[in-house]
């Protein structure tokens, strides 16, 4: 199925902010270890509210850009900036290397910054239109994050948001790749971004959805794949992974940490309603990821699964991991670096990704932290908290969203 | 399945200002009617400027048969609305004759359900929060249009959602273009939708960038643009599949460019650089050369500087002879629809390119030596149309280009 002649998609570095470090380095070693990055809530009063934690990130981009003006940008353009800058010094696309050449982004998002949304409708409705700020409108667009960070580092190709849910991050690598794979574009910056804030918060909050939410408000347990799950829990951050032509990027000297054999997506019409359709939709995902990277189930040796938690979301990722790939779903690692993130929507399926590649580089394969009971009959037997060390060269990443759009990535290290 | 398969458009859905239907809303851009009205869907009297694009006395119940329209927003039933006109032109009333599973969806908007997060606002100003229920989170998220879209039409296959502001819907042809030629889908929907919102008005109003009383492209005295709403879908398939099942054509994809000018947030870079390059890569991608164009559906929003610096990149890329490429605005007529814009856009160089006549840009009275195009003034024109260049520009940068080209079966 594959074409041998097509050309190869390769990752040549990284950048993130994440609620457990500041680079894949740190990210992969509090994984590692087990540590937990919700806490507390401070961006916002949490006053009246069931929950209260969440995967906050304490961040100044002046640290990493030096006495820049972030007035213009908000939270979710702060995030991605840093983010790009760290991927663009971690690949050596420096100003003067990028000078004169186009390159691309595609920045998964779920709400942009709903918050900056809101207070600019707020302001607008308590003080009269006049005194709303045109800044805050200028970054009320879904895309304003990926509009800033092309301004800042000055990226003239393609610029695209894509919008998905918990899906969205994956989604926009998998763009990446197909305009990289086409030679539509020769280097394109692919990942996601997302802030926390109230509005968000709250929203999720009166869904139910959040762990420990509703009476009689059990214990908080967002433990992806746990027996005694009880929802999610939300995080923030963004992380950004250049992607380039595997030629240029040897050509260049660029250090090559892993290719994107390929991907696929699906949507399951009952948006999560029916059990069947749902698991049926991660299987197909998977299935077409497999067969687009020319790879087989037995291959795969390790998963990045986009559980976080949650009660039947968790219960149909086992179940079409399984579909599509037979026994190997018991046999292989599996990561859910959710329950440790927090669901950061946009950027978790990129988290996701780097959690997968720096495990592989390093032969390590985090545990979920906190698993002690695996739901009965889910079909995940290698799901265990225990961290372990191990050989994985190929590496399948899946997420989906809550209402049923599902992408999945495979991924060799080099 | 191979990266230059023909594409083309082989149904179309329109949900304009001046009217719900494919006929009837192209007849009446054909016609030159204006559809920005007084605005009713909120209280306007804070502000100095009342009119737009809104579509009034819409009725979404007869396009959803498993959704029910009420349970989605407003954007996603405009949306849903264009999808099931676009199947039903293309001939498939019944369903469609492909898997589901390679059916795709790919939608683009600029606020995705704004009226869902004014809600949330006006309960929380109210001191009301408790009222929120799971309505906001599983309404809001902009994706949810391409996710209706999809449920309604039973779609199994990629569904992916562009916010790429006013650029938007050509953004989700490109992506369509691109699962049709890698073989990933066999159908998809695309196109773009918004809905009218106090938190678009309200930007704009603070911009003094809305007009207060119509929409004058091009115009010496033109005073900005109209916000509006709508939705526009395309279907989209291979050409051989189309030919096979002896499908009418409207027009073949032939092509598009997306850049980025990394310049300024809402501004439109001075000397249109990245507009400029949207522009080539569209003809490069195309195969074809700019004198080949035949018309061009320009951004036109309106705004003083908008209409300056679209007209000089268009004599970038087509020289002194730009000026005579018939390049007219719609926006004059239904107002700017955001997300929706360039998709409804997209929809009428199809029908310019199947039916050789393109609309006017209405309400022109005095030319401005600095839009020295021929923008169609005032009266549709009949003429050869054989590629219909379709131009959006956005906020964060965004351009895009998309050239439709008479399909020679």
């Amino acid at each position: 199925m594959t074409d041998k002649t097509r050309r190869r998609v390769v990752v040549t570095g990284i950048g993130l902010l994440s609620p457990l470090g500041k680079s894949p380095a740190e990210l992969h070693e509090a994984l590692f270890a087990g540590a937990n990055g919700l806490k507390e809530v401070s961006l916002f009063e949490t006053d009246g509210l069931w929950i209260r934690r969440g995967g906050e990130i304490d961040f100044d981009p002046r640290d990493f850009l030096g006495q820049a003006n972030f007035r213009p940008v908000d939270r979710t353009g702060r995030l991605a900036i840093v983010a790009t800058h760290l991927a663009l010094a971690a690949s050596g696309w420096d100003e003067e290397s990028r000078a004169g050449r186009e390159l691309g982004l595609a920045l998964g998002t779920t709400f942009g910054s709903v918050r900056t949304i809101a207070e600019f409708d707020r302001r607008a409705v308590e003080a009269g239109p006049k005194y709303a700020k045109p800044f805050e409108f200028a970054n009320s667009v879904i895309n304003a994050a990926a509009g800033q960070t092309a301004i800042w580092f000055g990226l003239r190709g393609t610029n695209s948001t894509v919008a998905g849910g918990a899906a969205a991050g994956l989604k926009a690598l998998a763009y990446a790749t197909d305009m990289v794979r086409s030679g539509r574009a020769d280097v394109v910056l692919a990942g996601g971004a997302e802030e926390l804030c109230f509005e968000s918060f709250y929203g999720y909050h009166q869904t139910g959805l959040l762990a420990g939410a509703g009476p009689p408000h059990p214990q908080p347990c967002p433990i992806p794949f746990a027996a005694a799950r009880n929802g999610f829990s939300l995080g923030e951050g963004a992380a950004l992974l250049v992607l380039e032509e595997a030629e240029a990027a040897t050509a260049r000297g660029a250090t090559i940490l892993a290719e994107v054999l390929g991907h696929a997506s699906a949507f399951d019409p009952s948006r999560g309603k029916d059990a069947e359709s749902a698991a049926a939709a991660v299987g197909r995902t998977v299935a077409l990821a497999l067969a687009d990277a020319g790879c087989e189930a037995a291959s795969i040796d390790v998963l990045s699964t986009g559980a976080n938690g949650s009660v039947v979301g968790d219960r149909y990722e086992a179940a079409g991991l399984a579909r599509a790939l037979g026994g190997r779903s018991a046999e292989v690692p599996v990561l859910a670096v959710k329950g440790q993130l927090g669901e950061s929507l946009g950027a978790s399926g990129a988290f996701q990704t780097v959690a997968l590649l720096e495990s592989m580089r390093r032969g390590e394969a985090p545990g979920i932290a906190g698993l002690d009971e695996v739901e009965k009959g889910l079909p995940l037997a290698s799901a265990t908290s225990e961290s372990r060390r191990l050989d994985m060269r190929r590496g399948l990443v899946h997420a989906s969203s809550f209402d049923g759009s599902a992408c999945a990535l495979v991924i060799e290290r080099t | 399945m191979s990266a230059d398969a023909k594409i083309v458009v082989t149904g179309i859905g329109l949900a304009t200002p001046v009217g719900v239907g494919t006929r009837t809303a192209w007849e009446n851009l054909l016609a030159g009617l204006c559809g920005t009205t007084p605005v009713e869907s909120f209280d306007t009297a804070a502000y100095n400027v009342h009119r737009g694009g809104e579509i009034k006395g819409f009725e979404p119940g007869p396009y959803f048969k498993t959704l029910k329209p009420e349970s989605v927003g407003r954007a996603s039933q405009l949306a849903v609305a264009a999808a099931r006109m676009a199947l039903e032109d293309a001939g498939f009333a019944d369903g469609v004759p492909v898997d589901p599973t390679r059916c795709g969806v790919a939608m683009g908007t600029t606020s995705g359900e704004p009226r869902e997060v004014e809600r949330f606002d006006d309960r929380f100003l109210a001191g009301d929060l408790g009222a929120v229920g799971d309505e906001f989170m599983t309404l809001y998220p902009c994706h949810v249009i391409a996710v209706h879209v999809a449920a309604e039409l039973g779609f199994a296959g990629s569904n992916t959602m562009i916010p790429a502001a006013c650029a938007a819907g050509n953004y989700a042809f490109a992506h369509a273009v691109e699962e049709l030629r890698s073989g990933r889908a066999d159908l998809m929907v695309a196109g773009g939708a918004d809905s009218f919102s106090r938190i678009t008005y309200t930007g704009f109003y603070r911009l003094g960038a809305i007009a207060p009383e119509r929409c004058q492209p091009f115009d010496r005295n033109r005073k900005g643009m109209m916000p509006g709403e709508g939705a526009a879908v395309l279907l989209l398939e291979r050409a051989s599949d189309a030919a096979a099942r002896g499908a009418k054509t409207y027009a073949e994809v032939a092509g598009y460019g997306l850049t980025c000018d990394a310049h300024h947030m809402t501004a439109a870079h001075p000397e249109g650089d990245g507009a400029a390059r949207a522009m080539s890569a569209a003809l490069r991608s195309s195969g074809e050369k700019p004198e080949a164009i035949s018309y061009i559906s320009a951004h036109g929003t309106g705004t003083p500087t908008n209409d300056k610096l679209e007209t000089s990149a268009v004599v970038k890329v087509f020289g002194e002879a730009g000026r005579h490429v018939p390049t007219s605005s719609i926006k004059s007529m239904i107002g700017h629809t955001m997300g929706a814009a360039s998709a409804i856009e997209g929809a009428v160089c199809a029908l310019a390119v199947a039916e050789d006549k393109v609309p006017p840009t209405i309400h022109f009275e005095e030319k401005d030596p600095e839009c020295d195009l021929d923008c169609v003034p005032n009266e549709a024109r009949e003429m050869r149309v054989d590629l219909a260049m379709n131009n959006a520009y956005a906020f964060g940068g965004n351009n895009a280009s998309v050239i439709f080209r008479k399909h020679a079966p």
